[in-house]
Parts: structure tokens; sequence; C-alpha cells
């Protein structure tokens, strides 16, 4: 079980790099910030998984919370700016 | 177990590290350095260390990222990319031998984890075994930051209360 | 259990790797909203269900789901609250050029 959640874990960094390559190079602001919020989704699935493999569950479940409401409000602040101001 | 995940997140964070140095508008830089604070706080995580992953996934992916944005509402500017000078030789030289030589002393020092080592021999040990019995408080970090060292912590949130006053009066609008 | 655990959490990467193609390979902001908020939502519910069976009944199981919820909430918030931005912007949805 302890190897596949690390297949897991490899696969989910690959992944998180195609999120990456998008928030590097995406021709519009928009591009970059659709990207952090999928790199953010995979980083709370990443967390709850890593606590998974130390068997800690508990206390990075908490992190994860934290992660996701924090996220929530700066992602809604970058719309906002994005919103009043237009395009940079 | 040693399994080094550390190394596809570490190259993660390089890369994010460099794009945002690269990246061309300051908007983009910002959300470059949320997704580096991202790419740290899983790297705590995946070595342990979870109070201070908690730290910088809030402050560093959450906090900063809106106090960046809110100086970007402050100051308006008009164009908002970035004219850098190229950097000095000295600095293209020195800072890759720099790097060579913290690499080399890094080699001596212990284990990650290793019982035997200097910081696990010395005085953890004594934390580890009074502080319950000082203080009834069941986690050592907290413990130690709250009781042992609760004057430091207090000075601590003045400061950042007082920088928190400072930012308000600062940002505050005009009522119009 | 593990079975199932597995299963889910395969299910859920599946999910996960298609988002990721179709955010490299689609064309606009408009169409990998699509990819960031729909595909990857199903994929994270489904991957945090596995975990979640694999953990047994206790109260991480309550906890998971709350995080659940927080995504499936914010997920669609987010993509909407971008794409109406890029929207006001003045970005065009892009088309086929034949048409």
């Amino acid at each position: 079980m302890n190897t596949f959640f690390l297949f897991v874990l490899l696969t989910l960094a690959v992944l998180i790099g195609a999120y990456l390559y998008r928030v590097l190079q995406g021709p519009t602001i928009f591009d970059r910030v659709l990207g952090l919020n999928g790199i953010s989704t995979k980083a709370i699935i990443l967390l709850i998984l890593i606590g998974s493999v130390h068997e800690r569950v508990d206390m990075f479940i908490d992190i994860s919370t934290g992660y996701a409401l924090l996220n929530l409000v700066g992602a809604l602040a970058v719309a906002k700016y994005l919103e009043q101001k237009g395009l940079p | 177990m040693i399994f080094s995940f550390e190394i596809p997140l570490l190259i993660l964070l390089l890369l994010t590290a460099a794009g945002a140095i690269l990246v061309k508008d300051l908007m983009s830089a910002i959300l470059l350095l949320g997704c580096y604070s991202f790419f740290l706080s899983l790297v705590w995580a995946w070595l342990g260390a979870v109070d201070v992953a908690f730290v910088e996934a809030v402050v560093g992916a959450g906090l900063a990222t809106v106090l960046f944005l809110l100086t970007l509402f402050g100051t308006a500017p008009k164009d908002s990319r970035l004219r850098r000078p190229p950097p000095p030789m000295a600095a293209l030289i020195g800072l890759p031998l720099l790097g060579i030589l913290l690499l080399y002393a890094a080699k001596d020092l212990p284990q990650f984890g290793d019982p035997n080592s200097p910081a696990n021999s010395h005085i953890s040990p004594t934390y580890l075994e009074q502080s319950f019995h000082d203080t009834h408080t069941p986690n050592v970090v907290t413990s130690v930051l709250m009781d042992y060292r609760s004057l430091d912590t207090m000075v601590e949130t003045v400061v950042i209360f007082t920088a928190g006053i400072a930012c308000v009066l600062l940002l505050r609008r005009k009522a119009s | 259990m593990d079975v199932l655990a597995v299963i889910f959490i395969l299910a859920g990467l599946f999910f996960l790797v298609v988002a990721a193609i179709g955010v490299i390979r689609l064309p606009d902001v408009f169409t990998r909203s699509h990819a960031v908020s729909i595909t990857d939502s199903l994929g994270a519910f489904l991957m945090l269900i596995g975990i979640a069976i694999h953990e047994g009944f206790s109260l991480n199981v309550l906890k998971i789901l709350a995080v659940l919820a927080l995504l499936y909430l914010q997920n669609p918030v987010i993509a909407h609250a971008t794409v109406r931005a890029a929207l006001r912007a003045g970005l065009k949805p892009w088309q086929r050029e034949s048409t």
C-alpha cells in the first residue's frame, strides 16, 4: 500500500509540472490564475496523501483545510483586482 | 523506507523561482511567488515539520499574495512591466561559487533524522522529557513557544500587531 | 477494503491526468477553465473518497469530507470569477477559424 501511495505521489508531482507549465507559459494572466488554482487543488490532495504515508492524517488535514480557505481568498482577490483594473 | 520525494518537489521549486525572476509583469510574479510557497510548504510537510508547513501555507501562499495585491491596488502603476538592469559580472561569478561552497559544507551535516546528531542529543531530550511535567501541554512545540519563550512570543505579537496597524493606516481609503 | 480504495484512487488519478492534458492542450482561457474546475473536482472527489476508505471510519473521515465540500465550493467559484474577469477584460472566446 505504501509503494502504491508513493507512485501516486510521484504521478501527482508530474501533473503539477504540467500545471506549472501553464502558469509559466500562460499567454494571459487568467491562464496563470487558473493554473494556480489547479496547483492548489493538487497540493491539497498531496498533503492528505503525505499524511496518509506518514500515518498522521489528523495533523495534515488541518493544514489542507487552511490551504483551501486561503486559496479561495487569494484567488477571489486576484479575480476582483483583474475585474476592476482590466488586463495589465 | 527512505524515499526522496523531496527531489521532484525541489525541482518544481527551482523552476518556479526561476520563473518568478524571469517573468515580465508584476501580477505574474506575485502568482508565481504564491506557487513557490505551495511547493515549499509541501517540502516541509514531507519532511515532517507540520507547523512550519502550516505557517508557510497561511502566510506565504495566502496572506503575502493578498498583501502584494493590495499594494498593487494602492500604488496603481500605469505600466506594471519590470525593467531590470542586467546583473553585474561579480554576482554572476560569485554566487555560483558561494553555492558550491555551501553544498560542499552541507556534505558534513548529520543525516536527516539521525538520533546521535548534536541537535538531537544535546538539549532536545531535556525538553522532550520535562516539558509535559513543567507545563502540562501535550504538544512540545507549543509548550516551547508559548511557555518557555512566552515573553519572546508576546513581544513578537506586539511587533506584528503594530505592523498591522501601520498597514491599515496606510491602506485605508478616504471616505468620500 | 484496500482494493476498493485503490480502485477509487486510480480512477481519481485518471481524471486528474485528463485534466492536466486538457490544461496543456486546450486553446484558450474559457476552454481551459472547464478542465481546471470540472474535471479536477471529479478527480479530487474520487481520490479523497479513496483515501477516506483507506483510513477507515473515524473523525478523520469527517475532516476529509469537510475538505471535499470546501473544494467543491471553491473550484467552481474561482473558475467562474476568473472567467468573468476575462470576459470583462475583453478576451474573445476561441472559435474554429473555418466557420
